[in-house]
């Protein structure tokens, strides 16, 4: 199998791969720092730290349907190569502190969607959790797994197959991902994995693949054919963005159809002791929770059977009905409405107005921003701010007809 | 309690519609918009008294557009520009009469200044939320929204967005709501975790700001203060507007409807 030397090749129908990084000329890296007349590089080094600050500032999709509704299936390695210790402590403990996080993340972007974890040691593939939409299991299971023993080899083949088991009864209008982060550079595998990779396609399952050694032809392929992304990590700083980068919703496949979802509202009724008609009752939730029953007053009622349960989103046990409150749904209308990209403009256009609309500072940064529909300015750390967390213009909003 | 170097910041955003104020004007002469002022003026000074680290900001919401009472933007560059209103004459603590001024000099010149277009009843709170948040970044704050008016239906999703912001951020936002109940605030305080209050009488709000939200949040677990609202959180159905309890949502555009339909009529 011989390596493709970037766009010139046209032996394969898929797309050529990038030329690797030894192919290519050297690069004069002691180039891109520059002294200024004192000798002195801090103005190089404030250009480089705020480079990397404006990379958070990320492509917006717009006018792209994006998968709203996720599955999304994290396979974790769990072989002999994760007691390495070039993450400290070790890959494994460093891997499921970074999976928290993610997880959290991952449901503060999309809180209609599911996880599941699997992880894969000994040649074997296991569910940790089951696909859920409760952050509190996943994390829970992440913390007990710290303790486990990391043995043996992984197996592509097996893990996927167990993902695949569950993913290919989830509808056709939701997003089936499998997220895997490898360390191992080998796998064990019962059968031909291209085989699996073939049926990967048909089922339209997206894989994605985090390396945590070194690139692996087959994750390459596997990720090209079914659409997904491969990186492999630098640092552990890398590796957290990587992960984040899997948190915002990608972009719909064209074949995903499009339904009409049947989802309860439940109220949530806070009742007081005081109240005559309140009854305490048994929470469906609790029903396989170890820690005791817990009687409680309060909850949100299903509105089809009545069970009672205390926290959302969550789906029914007894009827089945995905049950959600609006501020869940509102939380994903900025990915469906994302704000426009602010103009960079320098700073020394804007004499008069020397302050920054949003928090009143002055403009100390050599750029601001100016947002294209009302032209206020605005300074960095508003900007990224306004990008990241509010994903609406504080000028704009004041105008009558935004919705 | 708090470690001796962490700013505080208590933002205060009131809400200025003339026309609530005019009409209120004359339903209760004696509470207007000047008594409302006092009482938060009396409010703030509270606050910067209590510790040190403490401090304020003020945010007036007008009908098109939000402004800093509080503080001015040439106070807030370190210059003090204002040595000419900060004397006080009665031995009052210098921060405060300056407070106190500032707030006083900048409703007037916004009160005259604005020009009133339409004759709505209704405020933009999402814009001067949006303007506290990036206001407190480097410190731990908490706002509070003395409403007046009716909410305005239009800003529902940039006002959900600035509630998951600062509750990102850990910023609670507390609601005094002098007139009707805002189901929108409701809402705010109870995902960010702070104090909804609707005021039975308006002419003791200095009393309500003093006892309800002077306290800060680790403080307000060892008080008894009033209980949270139940909150409504059925969704509005976008064909009827009716609330529902049980709908059907769009996956791809998340619109909500009652009835079952083939096609999405908003994708």
């Amino acid at each position: 199998m011989a390596y493709r030397l970037g766009p010139h090749s046209d032996t394969m129908d898929e797309e050529p791969e990038r030329a690797k990084r030894w192919e290519g000329g050297y690069e004069r890296t002691w180039e891109v720092l520059k002294e200024d007349e004192s000798g002195s590089l801090k103005a190089t080094v404030e250009e480089i730290l705020y480079q990397s600050k404006r990379k958070r500032v990320t492509q917006s999709h717009a006018q792209v349907r994006l998968g709203m509704m996720r599955h999304l299936y994290v396979v974790i390695d769990c072989s002999r190569s994760m007691e390495d210790q070039d993450l400290k402590p070790n890959r494994l403990t460093s891997t499921l502190k970074l999976m928290e996080g993610f997880i959290d993340e991952y449901f503060d972007q999309n809180p209609i969607s599911q996880v599941g974890i699997i992880t894969t040691k000994n040649k074997r593939a296991e569910k940790l959790t089951e696909l859920a939409g409760n952050p509190k299991k996943h994390i829970a299971a992440l913390k007990k797994a710290v303790d486990s023993s990391c043995v043996g080899e992984p197996s592509l083949y097996n893990s996927l197959s167990l993902a695949i088991q569950t993913l290919k009864h989830m509808p056709g209008h939701t997003s089936r991902e499998i997220l895997i982060i490898l360390s191992s550079l080998t796998t064990c595998d019962p059968a031909n994995i291209y085989e699996l990779i073939k049926t990967l396609k048909s089922l339209k399952v997206r894989v994605s693949v985090i390396g945590l050694s070194a690139e692996v032809r087959v994750c390459t392929v596997l990720t090209r054919d079914t659409g997904g992304s491969y990186h492999v990590i630098l640092d552990e700083s890398h590796f957290k963005e990587l992960l984040m980068l899997h948190v915002t919703p990608p972009p719909a496949s064209f074949s995903s159809e499009s339904s009409l979802i049947r989802m309860g509202f439940p109220q949530h009724s806070v009742a007081s002791l005081s109240d005559q008609d309140v009854k305490p009752s048994f929470s469906m939730s609790h029903l396989d929770y170890s820690g005791g029953p817990a009687l409680t007053l309060g909850g949100y009622f299903c509105p089809q059977c009545q069970a009672k349960y205390t926290e959302l989103p969550v789906e029914c046990k007894v009827c089945g009905l995905t049950l959600v409150s609006a501020p869940h749904l509102a939380r994903s209308f900025h990915h469906l409405f994302p704000l426009q990209a602010f103009i960079e403009h320098p700073a020394d256009n804007y004499h008069l107005n020397r302050f920054c609309q949003a928090c009143q500072g002055q403009l100390k940064d050599k750029n601001v921003f100016a947002c294209p529909l009302c032209c206020s300015v605005f300074c960095g750390e508003c900007d990224l701010f306004i990008h990241e967390s509010l994903h609406c213009c504080p000028c704009c909003i004041h105008n009558r007809t935004a919705t | 309690m708090a470690s001796e170097d962490e700013l505080n910041l208590l933002v205060i955003v009131v809400d200025v519609n003339p026309i609530w104020w005019g009409q209120q004007g004359q339903r209760e002469p004696e509470f207007t918009l000047c008594k409302c002022l006092d009482a938060i003026m009396v409010m703030g000074n509270s606050h910067m008294a209590m510790t040190r680290t403490n401090r304020l900001a003020v945010i007036a919401s007008h009908c098109q557009d939000s402004h800093f009472l509080y503080p001015s933007k040439t106070w807030k560059s370190g210059d003090s520009g204002g040595d000419e209103i900060s004397s006080s004459r009665d031995g009052k603590y210098e921060l405060l009469a300056v407070a106190n001024n500032l707030i006083a000099e900048e409703i007037k010149n916004i009160m005259t200044k604005t020009e009133v277009t339409g004759n709505s009843t209704d405020t933009l709170m999402a814009g001067s939320l949006a303007k506290a948040l990036c206001f407190g970044q480097e410190m731990k704050s908490r706002i509070l929204v003395i409403k007046a008016a009716d909410d305005c239906a239009l800003q529902y999703m940039n006002f959900m967005n600035v509630i998951f912001a600062a509750q990102k951020q850990n910023i609670l936002i507390d609601a005094c709501v002098l007139d009707s109940d805002s189901g929108l605030l409701q809402q705010a305080c109870d995902i960010t975790g702070g104090l909804y209050l609707k005021i039975p009488q308006k002419v003791a709000l200095a009393q309500y700001l003093l006892w309800v939200f002077l306290p800060d949040s680790e403080q307000r677990s060892q008080l008894v203060l009033p209980q949270p609202a139940h909150v409504d959180y059925r969704a509005a159905c976008f064909c009827h507007r009716n609330l529902i309890e049980i709908g059907y949502v769009c996956s791809v555009c998340l619109s909500i409807f009652c009835n079952f339909s083939p096609i999405c009529t908003t994708c």
